[in-house]
């Protein structure tokens, strides 16, 4: 933070392995792996998101097992960006990161999932509506 | 031209909130006026209302958090004597639309904008001096944190006089709070301060994740953090991660009011019972967030007013997180009669009752640190073990709730309120004023008067006894809450009973505010004058007091888990400090209005929204965005203290410790 | 506060010679730095606590997705009569969504790349391109609500169709406040160059970007494809 004028050093040398990297910030890699990177990650996006939309329009899977199929591609295209683009890995720099991630994680499936089972539950007592009309008042 | 703003938005006919609203502004005009006839505006601004100090910001915390509590107060004293007088034939002095408003802004006020405030303002003040560094993650954004909560009690508080408040209680349930049955403004000041507040407090729980996580002095590996921190950080991670379920609530339900959407109305598709499991998913995890603070405070206080350390230091990290993770999978027992059915309810119940377990540890924790230690009874100390009756208790009332058949008998009713109240008041508020007589001098530069202090305790924990334990009762009796009116005169002596305790609470009340009076009075004889006035063993006490700006003069490198208390015994032993540092330049975040001006234009738009003045509300949208981008050209961020400087401070600081180590020497020379 | 009297004190010395930790925010100096992700060496550098500072928040913003996905979950046959989720999807358009930003997302990576290497000119180039790709996505959704509203299809009608404009024009509402975020940066980077703080903004935006290209994965996928079909 002595840095209220142009950071004169070299990035590649400022940030290292040593230190934890935020996601989506990886200076110590130069360009060229970057731009690699980016074109590994569009090109897995790529396949994945044509893919999914193959799928969805066709018929050559067990019906009732697409919306399975389609989430799992969902969630390896996730993957992708976030290895990929983000450069969230389980090195020891990145901890941190793959510890918020999974605490989001987890609080996105409680609350989802929970919200599901819960709802599912609760309008499954509910009188049905054709036999509204014998509850009194 | 002003949306549905109208004359008749002031309450002419209602002379409760007219005369009080009229006590209010002329409170209000009387301190400005005393501000700007003293001159004080120029140190006000520069000192407190730009500055991103997080000891300034969570001393602002705490005063916004009092005040608000004063007026949660007010309206409890209004409920409990409505309660007493409406018995039978007689109608007391609150109709029910007026009533109504009373009970939602009580439980408003005191979670959002009396108790978290509070427990934020600790946070804030502490949690970097215990660390051993010299700001948050984001000083600026903490300015706005704080100005945006003040912002939302600001908008609260301005429907007593324009406006109405809302009726539907502190959560507001549909289908009665759609703009089918509640039509006025009221659920919208209720909306707008909630969802302005909500913003800033997610900021908090950002700044206070990245702090805890990636700003610690060397050495202080996590398991030499105290134990204060530990649950500081527990309430952040719970922050970050439910307060955007009540920000997508609350905005699904403007937008059902607003625009006549449909996620939680009646018709059309809409599921009220949707709403109900949102905003518990959020309001369970919330009380957490307030208790698990207030448990880090007690576990301060028990280590230091029994001189040990405290016992199961690791245990006490691991029962922390186990609460942290648990609170969030529990949430449906708030609503065990909606009709989840008995598998999903029984689930919720073992989860309910399971999570009392980490309660349980940390309670024996503490009550092992105090054995074999040399107790001080000091006020915080007894505020420590009024809690661990009074919560102990309403712990167990809770897991008595937690089973899923019983809730359906009282689910609802005065048991509840009385449970609630039970850990609320016996975990958060006891924590809180055990945590401002604690830490005063640290703040302030002198102790606050003991005797009053210690009178303040016994009025409080009495009174709440007196108060609360009648209503146990009643609602075994079968009253249910928020009412009104009172149909039984067999409940009529519980009522009266619980009305005396409020008597009680008031005298508490009083010598709290006289404690702190008399020890202004007293202030030159009460002076802190070493910074360790209570033999402290966190890094907070290694520094004078009040606290300098930049904390420390040299970021202190720790060794063991409590991070003061070897360097005093050090010094102690070798009777005399270490050697002077090298004092060097710190660079320090400067001032900034942002917080100030994001404030002022968010309650503009939140005002005008509530209205429908939707030119005001553009005004303010298109200010607050000029003010992110002026506020985001600005080319200084950090000014330099002068070596000199630091060390002139910091020199002082040592002659104080030299003064305090000579002293010790010749206590134990004499003994 | 090197005291060198006592065993303890020499581990303190130790780390001094070792560690030569610095006030502030300084850099911990050359030399072997131990600890790394543990925290132990002092406050970490800027850079990284507004990176992971910025971090936090993207999964705070998550959960309020997942509350509005939970909403359309379980709202998600609540259509009153009204339409359902297949009489709205128009495959080919969800598909050039879909592409448009995922591959804003892409040059979005490529500019950060252009900033690590300190070129003004491409930083700037990629970000337009990742700005005009967001705003066709912007375009392409907006000509999709006002199609829907123009056959009565509109959030008043149903609990369901509430839960699908809520859900997708939440996301919509993130691109659009991204892209005048990506405004801003094109003036700051053209007028401040890349200062410290540019770039850290530069890292939050990029986190931003993509984050918002993971979240139409889940709508796309959950909303359109698995909706379209059951």
């Amino acid at each position: 933070m002595s840095e209220s004028e142009f950071d004169p050093r070299p990035y590649a040398s400022v940030l290292d392995d040593r230190e934890d990297h935020a996601p989506g910030d990886e200076p110590v890699e130069d360009t060229g792996h970057w731009v690699l990177n980016s074109n590994i990650g569009l090109g897995f996006s790529v396949i994945l998101t044509l893919a999914a939309f193959a799928l969805a329009n066709s018929q050559i899977m067990y019906a009732p097992a697409i919306p399975v199929a389609l989430i799992v591609l969902a969630i390896a295209q996730m993957g992708v960006h976030l290895v990929f683009f983000l450069h969230v890995t389980t090195g020891p720099d990145n901890t941190n990161n793959v510890l918020a991630l999974a605490f989001g994680l987890l609080v996105v499936f409680l609350v989802v999932l929970g919200s599901m089972w819960i709802m599912h539950h609760i309008a499954g007592n509910m009188t049905p509506m054709s036999r509204m009309a014998d509850v009194p008042f | 031209m002003f949306g549905k703003l109208t004359w008749s938005a002031i309450p002419w006919e209602q002379p409760i909130p007219l005369i009080t609203s009229l006590v209010v502004v002329l409170i209000l005009l009387g301190v400005l006026a005393l501000v700007t006839v003293k001159r004080w505006w120029p140190y006000l601004w520069r000192e407190w209302i730009t500055s991103v100090d997080h000891k300034r910001i969570g001393v602002m915390y705490c005063l916004l958090g009092v005040v608000m509590l004063i007026r949660g107060f007010a309206d409890a004293i209004m409920m409990r004597s409505q309660q007493a007088l409406a018995i039978g034939t007689s109608q007391g002095y609150l109709p029910p639309e007026h009533y109504d408003q009373v009970f939602s802004a009580h439980g408003t006020i005191m979670i959002f904008f009396g108790a978290m405030p509070l427990v934020i303002g600790f946070m804030n003040f502490l949690t970097p001096l215990q660390l051993g560094v010299r700001d948050v993650a984001f000083p600026t954004l903490n300015s706005v944190s704080f100005w945006l909560t003040a912002s939302g009690a600001l908008l609260v508080n301005i429907s007593l006089f324009v406006g109405e408040f809302a009726r539907t209680g502190w959560l507001p349930y549909p289908p009665l709070s759609e703009s089918t049955y509640s039509p006025g403004v009221g659920v919208d000041y209720y909306l707008w301060a909630v969802q302005i507040s909500g913003i800033g407090t997610l900021m908090t729980g950002i700044n206070f994740v990245t702090t805890i996580l990636k700003m610690r002095c060397p050495g202080m590996s996590y398991m030499r953090m105290p134990m204060f921190t530990w649950t500081a950080f527990a309430a952040s991670l719970l922050i970050v991660a439910v307060f955007p379920i009540l920000t997508a609530t609350l905005a699904m339900l403007s937008l059902d009011r607003f625009f006549g959407w449909h996620f939680f109305t009646n018709d059309l598709g809409g599921n009220p019972m949707m709403f109900v499991n949102l905003i518990w998913a959020w309001g369970h995890p919330e009380v957490y967030i307030l208790v698990l603070p207030a448990f880090g405070i007690f576990s301060e206080v028990f280590s230091t007013f029994s001189g040990k350390p405290l016992f199961g230091y690791r245990s006490m990290v691991m029962a922390t997180l186990f609460i942290c993770v648990v609170s969030m999978m529990v949430w449906l027992h708030h609503f065990f009669t909606m009709g989840a059915g008995p598998a999903v309810n029984a689930f919720f119940g073992i989860a309910s009752s399971v999570i009392a377990v980490g309660t349980g540890v940390k309670i024996y924790n503490w009550i092992f640190t105090m054995y074999g230690g040399r107790v001080r009874f000091s006020v915080p100390m007894l505020w420590s073990l009024g809690f661990i009756f009074t919560f102990v208790i309403g712990g167990m009332t809770g897991v008595m709730l937690a089973v899923p058949p019983a809730d359906f008998l009282v689910h609802n009713s005065m048991f509840l309120v009385a449970h609630f109240h039970n850990v609320i008041v016996g975990g958060v508020v006891f924590a809180l004023m055990a945590g401002i007589d604690f830490w005063f001098p640290k703040a302030f530069g002198f102790r606050l008067h003991e005797g009053w202090g210690k009178t303040a305790f016994w009025f409080a924990f009495v009174g709440f006894w007196v108060t609360f334990a009648p209503l146990y009762v009643l609602g075994l009796l079968g009253m249910t809450r928020r009412l009104q009116h009172i149909n039984f005169p067999q409940w009529t002596p519980w009522l009266y009973m619980s009305v005396v305790g409020v008597g009680i609470l008031i005298l508490g009340v009083i010598s709290q505010v006289v404690q702190l009076v008399v020890s202004i009075r007293d202030r030159e004889k009460l002076r802190d004058v070493t910074g360790d006035p209570w033999d402290g063993r966190s890094l907070e006490w290694a520094t004078p007091s009040p606290a300098p700006f930049f904390n420390f003069a040299v970021m202190p490198n720790v060794e063991g888990e409590e991070a003061y208390w070897g360097i005093k015994l050090r010094a102690i032993e070798t009777q005399r400090l270490g050697p002077e540092p090298q004092y060097e330049p710190i660079e320090m975040p400067v001032n900034s209005v942002v917080g100030f001006y994001t404030a002022v234009f968010a309650t503009v738009t939140g005002f005008s929204l509530i209205w429908q003045i939707w030119w005001l509300a553009a005004v303010g949208l298109v200010g607050a965005f000029i003010g992110f981008v002026v506020f985001a050209w600005r080319d200084v961020h950090e000014y330099h203290v002068p070596a000199d400087e630091v060390a002139r401070v910091d020199r002082a600081r040592r002659a104080a410790r030299l003064a305090l180590l000579e002293r010790i020497a010749e206590r134990e020379a004499s003994t | 506060m090197i005291d060198t009297s006592l065993p303890a004190a020499r581990e303190v010395a130790r780390r001094a010679h070792e560690d030569p930790y610095r006030l502030g925010h300084r850099d911990h100096g050359a030399g072997p730095v131990e600890g790394a992700g543990h925290g132990e060496t002092g406050p970490a550098r800027k850079r990284i606590i507004v990176g992971y500072g910025f971090w936090i928040f993207l999964l705070s913003d998550i959960v309020m997705f997942a509350c509005f996905f939970a909403a359309f979950a379980v709202e998600r046959n609540a259509t009153a009569g009204g339409p359902v989720m297949s009489e709205l999807v128009e495959m080919p358009r969800v598909g050039w969504e879909t592409a448009a930003l995922l591959l804003s997302s892409y040059t979005c990576g490529l500019s950060f790349a252009a900033t690590n290497a300190r070129s003004k000119l491409w930083t700037q180039v990629f970000l337009i391109i990742t700005g005009l790709l967001g705003l066709a996505f912007v375009l392409m959704e907006l000509s999709e609500f006002i199609g829907l509203a123009s056959r009565g299809i509109t959030p008043q009608r149903s609990g369901f169709l509430s839960a699908f404009f809520g859900l997708v024009g939440l996301h919509g509402l993130h691109v659009t406040l991204a892209g005048v975020w990506l405004a801003t940066m094109l003036a700051q980077v053209q007028v401040k160059g890349f200062r410290p703080e540019i770039v850290h903004r530069l890292i939050c935006f990029n986190l931003f970007w993509h984050a918002l290209d993971i979240v139409w994965i889940g709508i796309f996928t959950i909303v359109y494809l698995i909706g379209a079909i059951t």
